[in-house]
């Protein structure tokens, strides 16, 4: 028998085996409390996901005062206006609702429908200053 | 580590896809050409009739003679390679990304059928690990690299499972996930995984020999 199948099928690394599981395990259980105890603390309101028929995830939690005082209270940037698919620069429509104009489903006068407007919206926006969630369950974090 | 997240879900998918595809591409014009080489006489018995009627026949659940002798191996090893497509391809998750990078869309399963399914998934792989090192005449047969594979299948399953759920780690658990998914994608046209490629080409050849100079089955 080769000598690295022979390892391989070795009985007397069984213990060995299982201590090694076992403290991966325990480092992985670690990091993840890490995790959980590290978001206690900063305060997130969970967006209200009306406006979605049958959302598929809980919607995403998200700090506003936090977004005001990085953007410099530049209102404009999220609540944005665009004209005939260009941005209106300097305007903004804070007293709108996204779906009010996003729709649900994509259409030749919708071209950013709802779900693609938030997530276009804050990754594009996370990918270009370096910071904040960019993944799935870093925003629809499980109830 | 937006940037790297950015990089492996990005230009490292493209990467990974031509390398798949690529590789795939290449190994098939090798075979031809290495047939051409050493055996080109066959080129004359194989009919298209003959390479889909085995094809064909071999892609029938339970179809084929030897699939029946042994029901549980095979039932496990369809639903495997069904799963093995359907989950990762009808994942609402997926679905979203990538219609965020092509505005295409279609039908996903249910977000806990899915989560279910991958379960079946991770447990067929650990039903053929072990029956590799159970099954005397397949364990005769094994090598630690099959162990690997099995792992590099494995993978991208428990990550995603664990990632849907959340439970620890999320961030590093989608990296690893992403990670794994795009591994199992290259080492394709360089492992045994090439069989999504070379197992229709055996067929192809046996259908023909069997049907067009045997005139028999082989199924």
């Amino acid at each position: 028998m080769k000598p690295w199948k022979k390892k391989f099928i070795h009985r007397g690394n069984k213990m060995k085996k299982w201590t090694i599981l076992a403290v991966v395990f325990g480092l992985l259980s670690a990091a993840g409390w890490m995790v959980v105890f590290a978001q206690e603390d900063q305060y997130l309101e969970r967006l209200d996901s009306w406006a979605f028929e049958s959302p598929r995830r809980p919607g995403a939690v998200f700090s506003h005062d936090d977004h005001i005082m990085d953007l410099d209270d530049d209102c404009s940037i999220c609540h944005h206006v665009y004209e005939d698919g260009e941005l209106m620069p300097g305007e903004s429509s804070e007293d709108y609702y996204c779906s009010d104009c996003h729709s649900l489903t994509s259409a030749p006068d919708n071209k950013m429908p709802l779900e693609a407007a938030y997530h276009n919206l804050c990754k594009n926006c996370h990918f270009d200053r370096g910071k904040g969630p960019v993944l799935c369950g870093e925003c629809h974090i499980n109830e | 580590m937006n940037s790297f997240i950015a990089f492996i879900m990005g230009p490292m998918v493209w990467i990974s896809v031509i390398i798949f595809l690529g590789g795939l591409l290449i190994k098939f014009f090798g075979i031809i050409w290495s047939v051409r080489q050493k055996e080109p006489y066959i080129f004359s018995y194989m009919t298209v009739r003959h390479s889909l009627r085995s094809i064909g026949a071999w892609l029938i659940p339970f179809f084929p003679k030897s699939t029946r002798l042994r029901p549980v191996y095979y039932g496990v090893s369809y639903l495997f390679h069904i799963l093995l497509f359907v989950i990762p391809l009808f994942l609402a998750s997926h679905i979203v990304l990538i219609n965020e990078a092509f505005q295409v869309s279609w039908p996903a399963l249910n977000n806990s059928l899915a989560d279910w399914l991958t379960l079946v998934v991770i447990a067929a792989l650990v039903f053929f690990a072990v029956r590799r090192n159970m099954v005397p005449e397949v364990k005769f047969l094994t090598a630690a690299t099959d162990y690997l594979l099995i792992l590099v299948v494995i993978l991208p399953f428990i990550t995603g499972f664990l990632a849907y759920h959340q439970w620890f780690a999320y961030r590093w658990m989608v990296v690893a996930h992403v990670l794994s998914g795009e591994l199992m994608l290259i080492i394709i046209p360089f492992s045994r995984f090439s069989h999504m490629l070379t197992a229709p080409l055996t067929r192809a050849y046996m259908g023909s020999e069997f049907g067009n100079v045997r005139h028999a089955r082989d199924w």
